[in-house]
This record gives C-alpha cells, sequence and structure tokens, in this order.
C-alpha cells in the first residue's frame, strides 16, 4: 500500500464522512439516510483486499465513533469485520461487473443494521424487530445500495487510476 | 528488500488475521475504558481524538453547511421574485382589511399579556447564561438522533450542558471538542431525562423511542399519579431532582396516558416542544446544574 493510496483513502474517507452528516441528511428520505460510510468501506474493502478492507473500516468506524458513538470503538469493530469480511470476498468475485458489488453492499448493510439492532436495542429490551426491520434496516438498506450504484464506480475509478500511475511509474525506474 | 523489489500493496508484513484480532482487542479495550470512565469527563483518549477530528471534520462540516444555507437562499430567494411580485398587489389589498382587524386584535394581545402575567410559569431560564450554536452535522446512522454544533471548548462548552430550541428542551452535550459539540437530543433512543408534570409536580421518566418519534411523540413512563389528575396537554418540565438538567425546563406536552400493567405508574406519549425535523439554530445553556461531587448518584438520566 503506497502512502498516495494511504492519503487518498484518508481524504476519501473524510469526504464521505462530512456528505454524509451534511449533504446526505438532506435527502432523508422517510426519515432513513444511506449509509455511505459502509458503501465506503465495503467498495475498498472489495476492491482492495481482506487488510486493505479492515484497516479501511477500522479507520472509517472510529470516526463515526469519535462524533456520534454512545462507546468509543463499537462502530470501529463492526466496520473492521465488515471490511474484513467483505474483503475476503475480493478473491473470489473480483471482476468489472457491477451487480456483486451492489449486492455485497446491500447484504453488508443489513447484517450492519441487524447488528446495530440486536447490540444496541435488543439488549435493552427492544424486541419489536418487525417495526426497525421494516422502518429502519430494509429502507436503509435498499437506499444504501442505490446510492452505491453511483458510488462504487467512482471509487472504482480512483483506484484504477492511480493503480494505472503507479505502474508506469515502476515501469519508468526499473 | 530492495525498494524496486518491493511491490505496492507487499508491504504489510503483519498477516491480516493477527491484524483483524489486535485490532479487536483494541477496540474492545477501547470501549471497556470509556465504558467505565465516568461520563461527565472526558476518557483519557477523547481530547487528543477530539482536537484531531476538530481539525479535519469540523471546518469542512462548517463550511459545507454554510455554503449549503446560503446556497439554498439565494435560490429561494430568485425563484419567489415573480412569485412576490403578484402577491405585492395582492396584499396591498388585504392591507387594508388587516389594519382594521389589527386594532381589534390589539386588544386582545394586552389581554392575553395580562392573563400569561397571572399564569406566571416560573420564568426560569430566561436569567440562564446562553450561547446560540448553528447544527453542523447529524448522526451518520439512523439509530439514535444526535448532532454536531459548531461551538465547542472555546466557547466555553462542557460535557452535560444543556441545549434548546424553540423555547423547548433539545437534549445535553455530550462530547466536546476544540470548536465542535456533539449533542444527544432527548428523542435518541438512549435518552433518559428525569421530567415532571408542571400541574401536578409529579416525577415521571421522559425516554427517547425511535418508534414513536416519527409520529412525533416521546414517551414518558413511571409517572406516580394516583389521583389521575394528569391529563393530555399538561406541561412537562425537567425535574428538580434530574442529575444533569436543570429545572424548569419545558420538555413538551402530554398527549395520552396509559395504566401501566402494575397499576402503580402509568406511562404515555408527550409531544416534544421543540422541533426535532427542523434544528437549525441551538441555544446552548453556559450554567451547568451543580449537584454534589460524591456521595448522591442519581441514576435519574443515563446515557444508555
Amino acid at each position: 500500500m503506497s502512502i498516495r493510496r494511504i492519503l487518498l483513502n484518508f481524504i476519501i474517507m473524510i469526504l464521505t464522512f462530512t456528505l454524509q452528516t451534511t449533504v446526505f441528511r438532506v435527502f432523508a428520505f422517510g426519515g432513513v439516510v444511506p449509509n455511505l460510510m459502509l458503501v465506503f468501506v465495503t467498495s475498498i474493502a472489495f476492491i482492495r483486499g481482506d487488510k486493505v478492507g479492515l484497516l479501511t473500516g477500522f479507520v472509517s468506524g472510529f470516526l463515526v465513533d469519535i462524533f456520534f458513538g454512545a462507546i468509543l470503538g463499537f462502530y470501529a469493530l463492526l466496520f473492521m469485520y465488515i471490511g474484513f469480511f467483505v474483503g475476503k470476498l475480493h478473491e473470489v468475485f473480483y471482476s468489472q461487473n457491477m451487480a456483486i458489488p451492489i449486492a455485497i453492499i446491500s447484504v453488508a448493510d443489513f447484517i450492519y443494521g441487524f447488528a446495530c439492532y440486536v447490540l444496541q436495542f435488543l439488549l435493552r429490551n427492544e424486541f419489536d424487530i418487525g417495526y426497525y426491520m421494516m422502518n429502519i434496516i430494509i429502507p436503509e438498506m435498499v437506499y444504501t445500495a442505490m446510492v452505491g450504484i453511483f458510488y462504487y464506480p467512482v471509487v472504482l475509478k480512483i483506484h484504477e487510476r492511480i493503480f494505472d500511475k503507479e505502474q508506469r511509474s515502476e515501469k519508468k525506474f526499473v | 528488500m530492495s525498494p524496486i523489489i518491493r511491490r505496492t500493496g507487499e508491504d504489510f508484513r503483519i498477516p491480516s488475521k493477527y491484524l483483524l484480532s489486535i485490532l479487536s482487542v483494541l477496540s474492545v479495550i477501547l470501549m471497556l475504558v470509556t465504558f467505565s470512565v465516568e461520563r461527565s469527563k472526558l476518557g483519557p483518549f477523547e481530547g487528543p481524538l477530539n482536537a484531531f477530528a476538530g481539525v479535519f471534520i469540523a471546518p469542512l462540516q462548517r463550511g459545507i453547511t454554510t455554503v449549503g444555507t446560503s446556497l439554498k437562499k439565494t435560490s429561494d430567494r430568485l425563484s419567489e421574485i415573480t412569485k412576490l411580485l403578484d402577491e405585492n398587489e395582492r396584499l396591498k389589498k388585504e392591507i387594508e382589511d388587516l389594519k382594521i382587524e389589527n386594532s381589534k386584535l390589539e386588544q386582545d394581545k394586552y389581554e392575553l399579556t395580562k392573563l400569561r402575567e397571572l399564569y406566571a410559569l416560573q420564568d426560569d431560564y430566561g436569567n440562564y447564561k446562553k450561547i446560540g450554536a448553528r447544527v453542523t452535522g447529524r448522526d451518520s446512522g439512523n439509530w439514535f438522533s444526535t448532532f454536531t454544533i459548531d461551538k465547542g471548548e472555546d466557547q466555553g462548552i462542557k460535557v452535560d450542558m444543556n441545549v434548546l430550541a424553540d423555547g423547548g428542551l433539545v437534549g445535553r452535550v455530550i462530547k466536546v471538542g476544540p470548536d465542535w459539540a456533539t449533542v444527544q437530543s432527548i428523542i435518541s433512543d438512549n435518552s433518559y431525562v428525569s421530567g415532571m408534570v408542571l400541574s401536578t409536580q409529579d416525577i415521571l421518566m421522559v425516554k427517547g423511542n425511535l418508534n414513536k418519534y416519527e409520529k412525533g411523540a416521546i414517551s414518558f413512563t413511571d409517572l406516580k399519579d394516583r389521583t389521575g389528575a394528569v391529563k393530555a396537554g399538561d406541561k412537562v418540565v425537567t425535574s428538580y431532582i434530574s442529575s444533569k438538567y436543570l429545572p424548569g425546563i419545558l420538555i413538551g406536552y402530554v398527549y395520552s396516558v396509559n395504566d401501566d400493567n402494575n397499576n402503580i405508574t402509568k406511562s404515555g406519549n408527550i409531544t416534544p416542544a421543540a422541533d426535532f425535523a427542523h434544528l437549525n439554530d441551538v441555544l446552548v445553556i453556559l450554567d451547568q446544574k451543580q449537584i454534589p461531587k460524591d456521595g448522591l448518584e442519581h441514576k435519574t438520566d443515563s446515557n444508555d
């Protein structure tokens, strides 16, 4: 992982987080906001593999923790595991086909929502899973997948561009 | 390893499995530490972390919010000019009618102020020191309702300070950075506020509820009201025994009251006074409730 990529990922992450907390709140549809952070982590993990995925997940989750987490480390852990497992799929599925990453983003967001419900609501005796499913988890999943359709290609393009550049400069030196 | 042979992506030599477990352990430790540290104080890591966030994120958030607001204002203004010209004609005619009505209303107003003075709602939060702040960002998820504001430690904001909007309680500060702060709103599912029905002085517990807020309500529990005097429309304010909230701040109005199964307590819904869907500017009260440092450990308000 070159310095340039780390820096680039960091900048994209900060932009994503800022967009999510400011602009996307305006686009809230029925009170539900797409989870752009998750799209970012999933995309990076899917493009770059498990190690980069888990590191990106950890740092992004930590950023969410600093601002909005009740307990420092909760979202870091959750995003890290999502990054790791999606990164594992990198070797199996990597292709230019758009359908696969979008499907993975949907599943990842569903798991994220479900984990949030179980760990933060179910454990406080809020048993109405049907309500949370129909009003938060599933709408968020659909909305996030829709945003992913536009967001994933952008991340992919940026990474391909950087990769090309690195290969070219390597050739120049060798 | 020479730098030429070293290819990109391979210079991390820790296998990802170990990295995963190391970072997992780190997160769990962080969780335990933040969980055990007293809520009103900053944890050992929070100071530097919040400062870091203040450098990178807070200015961006503030910038985007400012640009967004001003853009919206300009576009609104442009689209409204034509509408306004037509409206102007119509309004001129209306003015005549209104002048007559106005004189009548002025009499009513005089009466109203008289009556208000009689009712005298202990006008107590007029004399707290307050500071205005703009909401710069909202929670990134859909589960809880917290937001960031553009004032922080440098402006004298501390953890647990109360936040108001529209004359009603919005929440309290839970995190502070150099020039930003995070506010947990009372509609957030993990927020508990000790409240009091103004007319009967009965204590109750106001609890944010994700399920109910979409219907425009927050729930309350543990109301001990033997005589059944509490009814819809009654004012609910923060109680005197609350450990984090100043007494007498308007929370909202009782919307419905139900008996609990135990026949001792009652629960129901409150319509909040603040409009949480359109929070743009809030007021932070700089005075904080003084409670004994040790001893009386009130469990009246908590975070989760």
